[in-house]
């Protein structure tokens, strides 16, 4: 019992003491900017990736010249001009002094646009980033993929049906 | 001859605890770690953000399944060793042995289940690693690799289920079974997620999906049980696991966030992700059930669906303040509910059926 003991604290402290050093998050890395003029505010869009493709997650970065203190406001995102998501702009969690979204994929491929509304000291403006390609998303079919996933599923389903054929009478 | 006393006397203390009641229990266990891994990881992406693969929270998805995985392949050597040495298998301890590969391996049919579950976890944590490698750490909880780990935890906690049911006529078992079907329940909540990559319409997958997976677990674990209040206990351990979990989520995760100096994300709003897709409607769908006993099972299967899908949106109403959905999209999914429900009743009496076969033959038991 002792050595079991002892081999589970051993096994703990090795798990936590290789979390540790691990928890060293990536810097936000910008490899590709665009300009967007939201009225009087100049923003600048950082991606960490270019170019975007669908389902591959990056960092996106909204920087206002002067900074963000003292502002607010709503970015909204269209693909083929429908709309798909809305939120406010919110810090990077990774890169506090400017607005982002981190690890964030767009999912599907065309041309999205990403619309941004600033409150500030200014008044408040919009500007758009429009004609934002995304490619074709790497990686196999996502029928694949999920005929991949699912193979568990359909396990428990064939367990299911022998069990089902070998107990027809009711127990008690 | 001091052996045979050693020997004795460590039988006799031995049985104070009832036979297979050990390894199920950390079975079972290692389940409630890997849901309480994944509330944690949930709540961490939506509040606070950043991810490696070593976070805490996927330090407990990783160790539930360990855990589990140890403990299943533990009782399969023994199970094996006792058949080599043509020693008698004791059946309560998950159940009749089957042969795998040949007769290579003697493996209790409950664990050989939970085992696989655990095995397929590492297959599938390769699947995840390779998915991450080529489309970044996205935090998105239903894409195919995520999925694929969800049912392979999800095959555990059947198997966890399993390994109870060989035990139904004792009270350990009787626990075990509400305790391992109401886990099982609560995790599927999760995996439903994955159903919204499917077309349905003006069907709303999820929720509808929701319905059709919980009253499935709840009507197999009142089936197996069999007796009233069976599907009351399994809605009272999933309502309790939702209500820890409430308390539990956001607050672990703060707590993370200020022990490595990370931030809560602006706007977060701190509701609990996972114990929120739970429907709080479950415990009337429980007593419904208890309350239409005498009628046959797709008539309360169906009052469950209904109850689910039609209260779902208000539970997101009352959480998240949402708006009330339109009504093209809420008959249809309520409709759907009421279909699947009637469906998942008839199934799930069915799997508690075919669950009641696992205790050993009526001559050998213990009541």
């Amino acid at each position: 019992m002792r050595r079991t003991l002892l081999g589970l604290a051993g096994t703990v402290a090795l798990l936590f003491g290789l979390a540790a050093p691990a928890l060293a998050f990536e810097p936000v890395n910008v490899v590709h900017t665009e300009k967007v003029q939201a009225g009087p505010y100049d923003l600048t869009i950082g991606f960490s990736t270019w170019p975007v493709k669908a389902m591959q997650s990056l960092d996106f970065t909204f920087a206002p010249e002067n900074g963000i203190e003292g502002k607010k406001g709503t970015l909204t995102l269209f693909r083929e001009g429908v709309e798909a998501d809305d939120s406010p702009l919110a810090r990077h969690p990774r890169k506090r002094e400017v607005w982002g979204l981190d690890i964030f994929a767009l999912p599907e491929q065309g041309t999205w646009t990403m619309k941004f509304d600033v409150e500030g000291p200014a008044g408040a403006g919009s500007g758009e980033l429009k004609s934002l390609q995304v490619m074709e998303q790497p990686g196999p079919p996502m029928g694949l993929s999920w005929a991949i996933s699912t193979i568990p599923l359909f396990g428990l389903i064939a367990l299911i049906v022998v069990a089902w054929r070998r107990t027809r009478a009711t127990v008690d | 001859m001091t052996v045979n006393i050693t020997a004795a006397s460590a039988t006799s203390s031995a049985r104070t605890v009832p036979r297979g009641l050990v390894p199920a229990s950390v079975v079972l266990g290692g389940t409630l770690i890997s849901l309480i891994g994944l509330t944690w990881d949930i709540q961490w992406h939506s509040d606070v953000g950043p991810d490696t693969f070593f976070t805490l929270p996927h330090l407990f998805l990783y160790a539930g399944s360990a855990i589990s995985g140890l403990a299943s392949l533990a009782v399969v050597l023994m199970t094996t060793a006792n058949a080599k040495r043509d020693k008698a298998i004791d059946p309560m301890v998950g159940g009749r042995a089957v042969g795998v590969f040949g007769r290579t391996f003697s493996a209790p049919v409950g664990y050989l289940v939970s085992g696989i579950g655990a095995a397929l976890f590492l297959v599938y944590g390769l699947w995840d690693q390779w998915w991450h490698g080529l489309y970044g750490f996205d935090a998105v909880i239903d894409s195919p690799p995520h999925i694929g780990l969800l049912l392979s935890i999800s095959i555990t906690m059947v198997g966890a289920v399993m390994v109870f049911a060989v035990a139904r006529d004792d009270s350990w078992g009787t626990y075990g079974i509400a305790a391992a079907a109401g886990t099982l329940l609560a995790f599927s909540m999760v995996t439903v997620l994955g159903l919204s990559a499917l077309p349905g319409g003006p069907v709303n997958t999820v929720n509808a999906g929701s319905a059709f997976f919980s009253v499935m677990i709840l009507f197999m674990g009142a089936y197996v049980l069999n007796r009233r209040g069976g599907a009351f206990a399994v809605g009272v351990v999933v309502a309790l696991l939702q209500a820890v979990f409430w308390w539990f989520s956001p607050w672990a995760t703060e707590v993370y966030a200020d022990a490595t100096g990370l931030p809560l994300r602006d706007y977060a709003d701190g509701i609990p992700g996972l114990p929120n897709m739970i429907p709080m409607s479950l415990i009337l769908v429980a007593v419904a059930v208890e309350l239409l006993r005498g009628l046959p099972a797709w008539v309360a299967g169906l009052a469950g669906g209904v109850i689910i899908t039609a209260c779902a949106p208000l539970q997101r109403m009352l959480t998240y303040g949402s708006n009330f959905p339109a009504l093209e999209r809420y008959l249809p999914t309520v409709v759907a509910g009421a279909v699947l429900g009637a469906l998942a009743g008839m199934l799930g009496r069915r799997f508690g059926h075919m669950l009641r076969h696992l205790a050993p033959a009526k001559e050998d038991r213990h009541a």
